[in-house]
């Protein structure tokens, strides 16, 4: 069903929403950056904003993720398992980040199915809000994720001035507008023209990043790019593993047991593939010791063929991300350019 | 849904020394005693917590043709290795798994199994071995090269001598480095080839220990005309979650932990780094 929304009912459905559960929202961060957060009033909302720099996966799959929590009685131990089951909204996420969460749960579902994202993901509520400005470093049209969405939506938010368009794309998204029915209208064809012409008018906008991942997929598929054009790109690489916190579909972890009262829990914490310990084992032997080694593992999984066949996607959403943290440029635009050129920018 | 990540709880029923580093746990589940439900290949792993600590990797060293406790051997080498060792009888463990695809052991029947060990390569073995041996009038000849860097270096003593003794299976031990009381083989683990008797065509090769020592067999194998299919290893990596997740030990788009770890040469030369 497609809808429209008066801009001044967002905040009335915003309210209701918040009575259903933690909304989490871009707001503005006490430094004045953007940053998603969980919602205390309607009126933080930011409406007009370049996707934050860290990603809303944190609230599928937290930094630090309790699994298990491990008890001590005397000598016994007992272990329970951690669940999350808050309803959540993700309100106001951009388009890259939807195909970044959707990536991540095809992930998880995959078997032996990881019930701890799962139970998150599933009352998990996405509401995104189609890029008419698509952000500088973006290059989402290579990875067909935005800058709008034809599925895999909540719900879809287009900003049509004085008013919203509003796509609804699954149950969850029907059960969003049910929590204020009567603040939706069926949507006009106008409306709907308007959207389409906003969505053809943004793909006009994009900046100077492109990404080609075909010819480079072939190439990191079949062991065929050079072993000096990875060595050069690595010497730029400081190894901060920066690309993959802030990366919508990176999700590698490690496991650790923290302290607490008295006993432990067993959590899950974000890891990089970039970093030397990652696949260091106890015995000193480490498969991947070297950077480049490390740099050509984490451009297999997310451009080989191999991941693709598996994935259906490239591990990659096109959101600029790597492109702003990453201070030896060692992104994926600039790698898979050179993958496919033969040759590094300096 | 079953939790991926919660561990069952076992108790260490004995601890035995193997080496000054080694030791080999024997452990029963503290809530289902009789192991029921617990299945495994030979081949297998198991992620074992010691809680506080974390979790790690560890091989089943003992065969499923006996059930009710399992074993693992430890060489204390890191942190969670070091607490592990500090534990006796009684005290508890986490286990998860059995994780891996373990050793085909319907398809070697009738074959002839040779086993080529080094150091702490002996505990995934061992695991087959006992399930060759309790099932023996199923597999053809057994024959056993195992080496280590010194006698005190050498696990499973004991079972070194009763495997000697026994007419039905060939064990050959070499060491790198011998000492005055001792009257075996010295050299590297493939000098042993020379000593037996191999039939390449009807053999199934079972590698296990450095990844040094892994090359040096494996080439021998094949130049002896062992087919790659027949060379069968099983491969070290850091394991974490023991499902294929945490891609610690992804190499290319196959995971040691489910895809593997026992993969036979032919696969593991396929595999793109």
């Amino acid at each position: 069903m497609v809808y429209t929304l008066a801009r001044e009912g967002t905040t009335r459905w915003l309210d209701k929403l918040l009575e259903a559960g933690e909304v989490i929202a871009p707001v503005r961060g006490p430094c004045g950056d953007v940053i998603f957060s969980a919602l205390r009033s309607p009126a933080q909302v930011v409406w007009d904003f370049e996707n934050p720099l860290p990603p809303p996966k944190q609230f599928v799959l937290p930094q630090t993720d309790p699994l298990v929590k491990i008890k001590l009685h005397g000598q016994r131990h007992e272990v329970e398992p951690i669940y999350d089951d808050a309803p959540r909204t993700l309100f106001n996420v951009r388009s890259c980040d939807v195909k970044g969460i959707a990536f991540l749960t095809r992930m998880h579902e995959a078997e032996p199915a990881d019930a701890s994202y799962l139970r998150r993901a599933h009352n998990l509520t996405l509401i995104s809000l189609a890029c008419t400005t698509p952000c500088p470093a973006g290059f989402c049209t290579c990875t067909d994720s935005g800058p709008f969405l034809s599925a895999g939506y909540d719900v879809q938010l287009t900003d049509l001035g004085g008013s919203f368009l509003v796509e609804v794309g699954s149950e969850k998204g029907e059960a969003a507008i049910a929590r204020a029915p009567d603040l939706f209208q069926k949507a006009s064809e106008d409306a709907v023209t308007q959207r389409q012409g906003l969505e053809a008018a943004a793909k006009t906008h994009f900046g100077p990043e492109t990404c080609h991942f075909g010819s480079a997929m072939r190439r990191v598929s079949t062991g065929r790019v050079q072993d000096a054009l990875w060595e050069k790109m690595t010497d730029w690489c400081l190894e901060c593993g920066g690309c993959n916190m802030v990366c919508p579909t990176c999700y590698c972890f490690s496991v650790k047991d923290l302290p607490q009262d008295g006993a432990w829990v067993r959590c899950r914490m974000w890891d990089s593939c970039q970093y030397t310990a990652f696949t260091l084992e106890a015995s000193g032997h480490n498969p991947r010791a070297n950077r480049k080694e490390r740099m050509k593992r984490r451009f297999f999984h997310k451009v080989s063929a191999q991941y693709y066949t598996r994935d259906s996607t490239v591990g990659c959403v096109g959101c600029g991300r790597c492109v702003k943290t990453c201070l030896g440029s060692t992104h994926m635009p600039a790698v898979v350019a050179a993958i496919r050129k033969g040759k590094w920018h300096e | 849904m079953n939790d991926v990540f919660l561990p069952e709880i076992a108790c260490l029923e004995k601890v035995r020394d193997e080496t000054p580093d080694t030791k080999t746990f024997t452990l029963r589940f503290r809530d289902h005693p009789n192991g029921n439900g617990f299945h495994f290949l030979p081949g297998q792993f198991l992620e074992l917590s010691v809680f506080g600590c974390g979790e790690a990797p560890f091989c089943i060293a003992s065969s499923p043709t006996r059930p009710g406790t399992f074993e693992t051997t430890v060489r204390r080498t890191g942190q969670l290795t070091d607490q592990l060792h500090k534990l006796a009888n009684g005290d508890e463990v986490g286990i998860r798994g059995p994780f891996g695809n373990g050793f085909n052991v319907q398809a070697a029947r009738g074959k002839d199994m040779l086993f080529v060990a080094g150091g702490i390569g002996l505990p995934p073995l061992r695991s087959l071995i006992w399930n060759v041996l309790d099932e023996r009038d199923r597999f053809g000849k057994v024959t056993i090269l195992y080496g280590a860097r010194t006698p005190h270096d050498l696990v499973y003593k004991d079972e070194l001598e009763e495997w000697k003794k026994r007419s039905d299976v060939e064990l050959l031990v070499t060491v790198d480095v011998a000492e005055h009381d001792w009257t075996g083989n010295v050299g590297v683990v493939p000098i042993l080839f020379q000593k037996v008797t191999l039939h390449p065509e009807s053999t199934l090769a079972y590698v296990c220990g450095p990844p040094i020592m892994i090359r040096f067999v494996v080439r021998d194998l094949l130049n002896r005309g062992f087919k790659e299919e027949s060379v069968i290893s099983t491969l070290e990596r850091m394991m974490q979650c023991g499902i294929g997740k945490c891609n610690h030990c992804a190499i290319g788009h196959r995971y040691v932990c489910r895809d593997g770890p026992v993969f036979n040469y032919r696969e593991i030369a396929e595999l793109v780094e």
